[in-house]
């Protein structure tokens, strides 16, 4: 027979066991809500913040200014999956006649001298499981700039979009709006008067078929 | 499910499984509580952890994730090349064309590099001895480039020399050995049929033209020669072209899976192990096929396959009719068949004194053999002595076989066999060797135990042995030289045929290793020639075809391109039978029949003679009909287990002459009675961690009297057992109908009602599968069960292309092992026994089914249906709770119970395809249809035309798999183009969908395998 002198907790305890529940029960949802919106945020996706490289070099001056395709440098862009790094080679084949005693420069003299590679940090990094190809985006109207973002106006290159699944679902289901002429793929200041028609047009001239099954980018 | 159905015939995985029934005699030996678990044993069980340790485990890990989760990873680096080489685009795989010898021969290869690492092998389509396919040796070659177990640098007695030291080194020795010529020079080199070597032969006769060249290898063709002298005078190599032989009988040859030319073999035997030809080829012979210069009725096109064996082989897996003899009772099968077929045989048969063996099945195979006379041939192994081999090239003279060609030798040296290592250790003791220079494959360890050869070893003053690792032979050496890998040398090789392939590196030596033409180059005096130089040296006296494609060096690129030098015709001799005077020359041969128990040794599926034990890959697959992995095994017959009181997994001691060995048993089904079979090249003791201590070393029972059969062995128990690691039992299949078989008749007069059951209607309430895609594409297999022979290269070849790995024998005891493909054999009872058991092989791989029982169980969406049919696994999501593959009816689901990537050292990282994920534990994964194969294909596609692409073709993709297969059991296409080649297979009368019963819709349908016995032996 239980007594009320063998009670462990007193009667106020259930009171303060459903507060701490209810309390949990709100945190644990916070804590859902705030994990969503973090992974989403630039906190976490690192938008918009410039990464500084081992070289100095400026997007702003290659583009802008002297107007060097993308593809000077990122040579297999439109072949395969990765855009390219350009070897030390390239930065040395216009340096070594001008600015070739620039102090800004040194590593890639070193490089060159060293035979030892440059170290570059990658702003674009998706993770290992992702298989990103440039060449099927490239050779069907999407833009460098469309994912790059105005390169020509950056000093050093950050991530201009989120790179996040969602974000690349959005233009697989709905790609239209962010197709331009092949004749303006590396352009960064191309504006497309009616984007929605312009690329309904390009979507019918090269076959445009977007996919979002899963084995699409994941194998 | 259906009813088991009495009169229809019975499968089973194994000895166990059979006896196990309600109404079977139980068997002492087996594993009959494996056969009864669902999961085997410590397959859901974490080692030596408590149920506190396990929370404490998963609390830690839920806090690692959610810190590890809110961390950002450290930005990656990426490091450009300073001057990029003109042919490499990150990014974008390179081909190139290549070759490896085994045996002495050639096979052409084409690798895939990936920025400067080799990650992939197939066969070169260029070349006539693979024609694209390839066998597991050749695959391996792609993980035994990465062992970092391969020797590292020259050694001097066991100290850490120079290449440069060993140079000046035989320098000083040339010197001193000029005064006599070199006659104390020995080099024991493996077989070759290479022109490079020839080359290098005569170069290093220059400086020492007295020095001699002798061959030795373990698995050696001597018998083949030896044969041929007997029967024509003359020294002849055999081949055979299957694609003319409709009767074949194989009196103790695996030729489909050993052997210089099994990939060959393999593909013109399977074009015709089906009912009718298939494809365009079908349909130009549909009037008829032309063989032996007359019409060959239609109809004909099935071949029918006899083999007579002692163990069981893969190419006895494909009879039609199998007779279960010792090894060294076959001479008495061969000599009957020969007074059968041969005019005056009896006679010498006869005068033999063999106790020959004439049968109701002699009498039906020789009927069959004289009905078919040009499309008929009897061929032999290599194991069987030279009266074998001339009785077999007797009859197949007398039958003017049309299958079976001669040639003169292409090997320089038709004698490699124990003979040679005699010859050695007798001039050493007679000291007439000062130097021996071995690059043959670790002779001590290969050597039977009747020639002291390591003991010869010592009366030499320098011994230099040249190999790839540090083993056996190489601490008897003086100087160990290590040798470079195939892709990492150059070199040529010579196939049956008699086409030249170029061998060409594929990466720089990782280790140091020091190339064939540069050893043999130091003692031609040429030691600052490096191989490349020497290989352009030695082919630039092909003039006629230099001239004709404008000078070396475009000629040279030419022939690096393609892989192979403009083919010559090979020389085809057509040699008389000495009539009447193989009688006379057999008389010498003596038949003893052994009493008790023979013991047979066989050449391993995996590690050949012992050269690839240091392969993980391959000593991780299962053996074609054991399918044991990890170590070999002895095995004997379920009757012979049964009189002598013993159990699989039981070891014995076996004694032959007063040695002993211990070896685990197995009873295999279709073993010949009172006869073990066990196979060479294992328990080696060598420097490699990896193959040490694997398995037995049946060597030390091997004499030279008896190096494959013929010894008289006793059988002790020991009282102890070991698990063997076996992928055989873990995947049971619940007694319903999975692997079908027909038989030729049935299949002709349209009476298939087991496969029609497996095709009935499906209704479903769900809507049908949506086709969503603009193209149209739908995936899909078709693996034809007729065709496939086991010999495991689909296996290893999705290893290779997908990032599979292995997992080490324990865990495939708990069956954790990793391979998406698995090749299941079961054995057919016959008669209501296991004892002349018939096989059926299925491959068995994720079938894709379009309604995936394992995708409406996973929670996390982490596999979901592809718009084109595809089973897609989506790696980052799965959180590993293995529902997919326990609902999975097929079990092609694998599961990452650890981090098995952790165990890979260093170089074997450099070994990933880059185009796959590697898994990390708690990760489910399986069969993709080389899912990134497609992707490529589609990208490729869909940019071409300035980014308006095209449909992808059919045969354009093709499948690792697929790729490999050299029997082309394996097809994979589109289902949506009705012209495709899997359409057309899907369509055949033998396609049925496995497990049809469960409506799960498989995109890989199999077809049943068709046997076409003789109506006389049935």
């Amino acid at each position: 027979m239980a007594t009320t002198s063998h009670v462990l907790f007193p009667r106020w305890s259930n009171h303060l066991v459903r507060a701490l529940l209810g309390v949990v029960g709100i945190g644990a949802g916070m804590l859902l809500v705030f994990a969503f919106a973090y992974f989403r945020s630039p906190l976490f996706t690192r938008q918009n913040e410039p990464i500084n490289q081992p070289v100095e070099f400026d997007h702003r001056h290659h583009v802008r200014d002297h107007g060097i395709d993308c593809r000077f440098c990122h040579t297999t862009v439109e072949k395969g999956a990765s855009a390219g790094y350009p070897p030390s080679e390239v930065c040395g084949s216009c340096h070594g006649q001008v600015w070739n005693k620039s102090p800004y420069l040194a590593p890639i003299r070193t490089s060159l001298f060293t035979n030892k590679p440059l170290e570059w940090l990658r702003v674009h990094d998706l993770r290992d499981y992702v298989y990103f190809n440039h060449a099927a985006h490239v050779n069907k109207g999407v833009g460098c700039a469309t994912c790059h973002g105005r390169v020509d106006k950056m000093a050093a290159v950050y991530k201009h979009a989120p790179l996040n699944m969602g974000w690349c679902l959005d233009c697989h289901r709905n790609p239209n709006h962010n197709l331009r002429p092949r004749e303006f793929i590396t352009s960064t200041t191309w504006i497309a008067d009616d984007p929605e028609a312009v690329g309904a047009a390009v979507a019918k001239q090269n076959n445009v078929h977007t996919r979002v099954s899963c084995s699409t980018c994941h194998r | 499910m259906p009813q088991i159905d009495p009169t229809k015939p019975r499968f089973w995985r194994s000895v166990e499984d059979f006896t196990s029934g309600a109404d079977r005699p139980k068997a002492a030996h087996g594993y009959p509580e494996l056969v009864g678990r669902e999961f085997p044993v410590g397959a859901t069980e974490i080692d030596g952890a408590t149920r506190r340790d396990f929370l404490k485990l998963v609390g830690l890990t839920a806090a690692g994730t959610m810190a590890a989760g809110c961390m950002r990873n450290p930005p990656e680096r990426v490091l450009p090349y300073v001057r990029q080489p003109a042919d490499i685009r990150p990014g974008i795989p390179l081909h190139y064309a290549t070759s490896m010898s085994l045996g002495g021969y050639g096979i052409g290869l084409l690798v895939t590099s990936r920025e400067g690492r080799p990650i992939k092998i197939e066969g070169n389509p260029d070349h006539p001895a693979s024609f694209g396919a390839s066998g597991t040796f050749e695959q391996a070659l792609a993980y035994g480039v990465y062992d970092p177990q391969r020797g590292k640098s020259v050694k001097r007695k066991g100290e850490q020399s120079g290449w440069k030291s060993f140079v000046s080194d035989v320098q000083t020795r040339i010197a001193a050995a000029k005064a006599d010529n070199g006659k104390k020079v020995v080099f024991l080199d493996g077989p070759t049929a290479s022109p490079f070597d020839g080359w290098l032969r005569k170069q290093v006769g220059k400086t020492l033209p007295e020095a001699t060249f002798v061959t030795y290898t373990g698995v050696d063709r001597d018998a083949v020669f030896d044969g041929t002298e007997l029967a024509f005078g003359q020294r002849l190599e055999t081949r055979f072209d299957f694609d003319k032989a409709r009767v074949v009988v194989a009196l103790d040859d695996d030729f489909l899976e050993s052997g210089p030319d099994r990939l060959v073999n393999a593909r013109d035997f399977a074009r015709h192990r089906v009912p009718e030809p298939e494809g365009a080829e079908g349909a130009a012979s549909l009037g008829g096929h032309d063989v032996g210069g007359k019409r060959e009725p239609a109809g004909e096109w099935m071949n029918r396959l006899y083999v007579a064996e002692c163990g069981y082989s893969v190419t006895g897996g494909q009879a039609d009719h199998r007779l279960r003899v010792r090894g060294s009772e076959i001479v008495c099968l061969a000599a009957a068949l020969y007074a059968r077929i041969v005019p005056e045989g009896a006679a010498d048969v006869a005068a033999l004194g063999a106790p020959f063996k004439d049968s109701k099945w002699v009498a039906a195979v020789a009927k069959d053999l004289a009905s078919r006379g040009p499309t008929a041939v009897v061929t032999v192994g290599t194991r069987q002595p030279a009266e074998v081999h001339a009785l077999a090239a007797a009859i197949n003279a007398t039958l003017k076989s049309e299958v079976v060609e001669y040639g003169l030798p292409l090997l320089l040296d038709t004698k490699s066999g124990s003979s040679t290592l005699k010859d050695i250790v007798a001039a050493a003791n007679a000291g007439q060797i000062d130097t021996l220079v071995i690059t043959a494959w670790n002779p001590v360890y290969a050597a039977p135990a009747d020639i002291p050869f390591a003991d010869a070893l010592k009366k030499i003053p320098n011994v230099v042995y040249y190999g790839q690792f540090e083993d056996e032979t190489s601490v008897h050496a003086h100087w160990y030289i290590p040798a470079a890998h195939e892709l990492e040398s150059w070199g040529d090789s010579t196939s049956m045929d008699g086409t030249v392939a170029i061998q060409q590196p594929l990466i720089a030596p990782l280790f140091d290793g020091v190339q064939r033409g540069e050893l043999f180059g130091a003692f031609a005096g040429l030691p600052d020639r490096t191989a490349h130089e020497l290989l352009r040296e030695a082919h630039a006296q092909n003039s006629a075809d230099i001239t004709a494609n404008g000078g070396f060096d475009s000629w040279w690129e030419r022939v690096l391109q393609k892989g192979v030098l403009s083919p010559t015709p090979p020389d085809t001799i057509h040699p008389t039978l000495q009539a009447g005077k193989i009688g006379e020359r057999l008389r010498p041969f003596k038949f003893e029949r052994i009493e008790g128990i023979e013991v047979n040794y066989v050449v391993d599926n995996k590690v050949h003679d012992g050269r690839y034990a240091d392969n993980a890959w391959l000593q991780e697959l299962p053996e074609p009909l054991t399918k044991v992995v990890w170590g070999n095994v002895a095995m004997i017959s379920p009757a012979m287990a049964e009189k002598n009181n013993l159990a699989a997994e039981e070891i014995v001691k076996i004694t032959v002459d007063g040695r002993a060995m211990e070896v685990p048993l197995f009873v295999l089904p279709g073993h010949a009675d009172d006869a073990i079979s066990i196979a060479i090249g294992y328990g080696r003791a060598g420097g490699e961690a990896i193959a040490r201590g694997v398995g037995s070393n049946v060597n030390t029972l091997r004499t030279t009297a008896a190096l494959w059969f013929g010894a008289r062995a006793t059988l002790a128990k020991t009282g102890k057992s070991d698990r063997l690691g076996i992928t055989q039992e873990h995947w049971a299949m619940e007694g319903r109908p999975i692997a079908l078989t027909a038989e030729l008749a049935d299949i002709k007069r349209k009476h298939l009602p087991m496969i029609e059951e497996q095709n009935g209607p499906q209704p479903s309430m769900m809507d049908e599968w949506p086709n969503t895609t603009p193209e149209g594409y739908r995936w899909a297999m078709a693996i034809d069960m007729a065709k496939c022979t086991g010999c495991n290269a689909c296996i290893l070849a999705c290893e290779s292309e997908n990032n599979i790995l292995i997992v080490g024998k324990d865990q495939v005891r708990r069956g954790r092992e990793m391979h998406w493909l698995r090749v299941d054999r079961y054995f057919e009872e016959v008669d209501g026994s296991l004892a002349d058991a018939k096989v059926v092989l299925q491959p068995m791989a994720c079938v894709q089914c379009e309604k995936a029982p394992c995708e409406y169980v996973c929670p996390v969406n982490a596999t979901v249906h592809s718009d084109e049919g595809l089973n897609d696994m989506v790696y980052n999501r799965c959180v590993g709770t293995r529902y997919c593959a326990n609902n999975c009816p097929y079990k092609v689901r694998r599961f990452n119970y650890l981090n098995w990537h952790n165990n890979l050292q260093g170089t074997y990282e450099m070994k990933m395809n880059p185009d796959v994920t590697v898994r990390a534990r708690g990760v489910i994964e399986k069969c993709t249809y080389c899912v990134q194969r497609i992707e490529q294909a589609r990208i490729a596609t869909r940019i071409e035309n300035h980014g308006v692409g095209r449909v992808i073709r059919d045969g354009e993709i093709v499948t690792a798999c697929q790729q490999s297969c050299a029997s082309g059991a394996i097809t994979f296409g589109s289902l949506h183009d009705p012209k495709s080649a899997v359409s057309k297979l899907h369509a055949d009368e033998r396609a049925y969908a496995v497990l049809w019963e469960l409506n799960t819709r498989p995109r890989t349908r199999h077809l049943a395998k068709v046997r076409n016995p003789n109506p006389e032996l049935a």
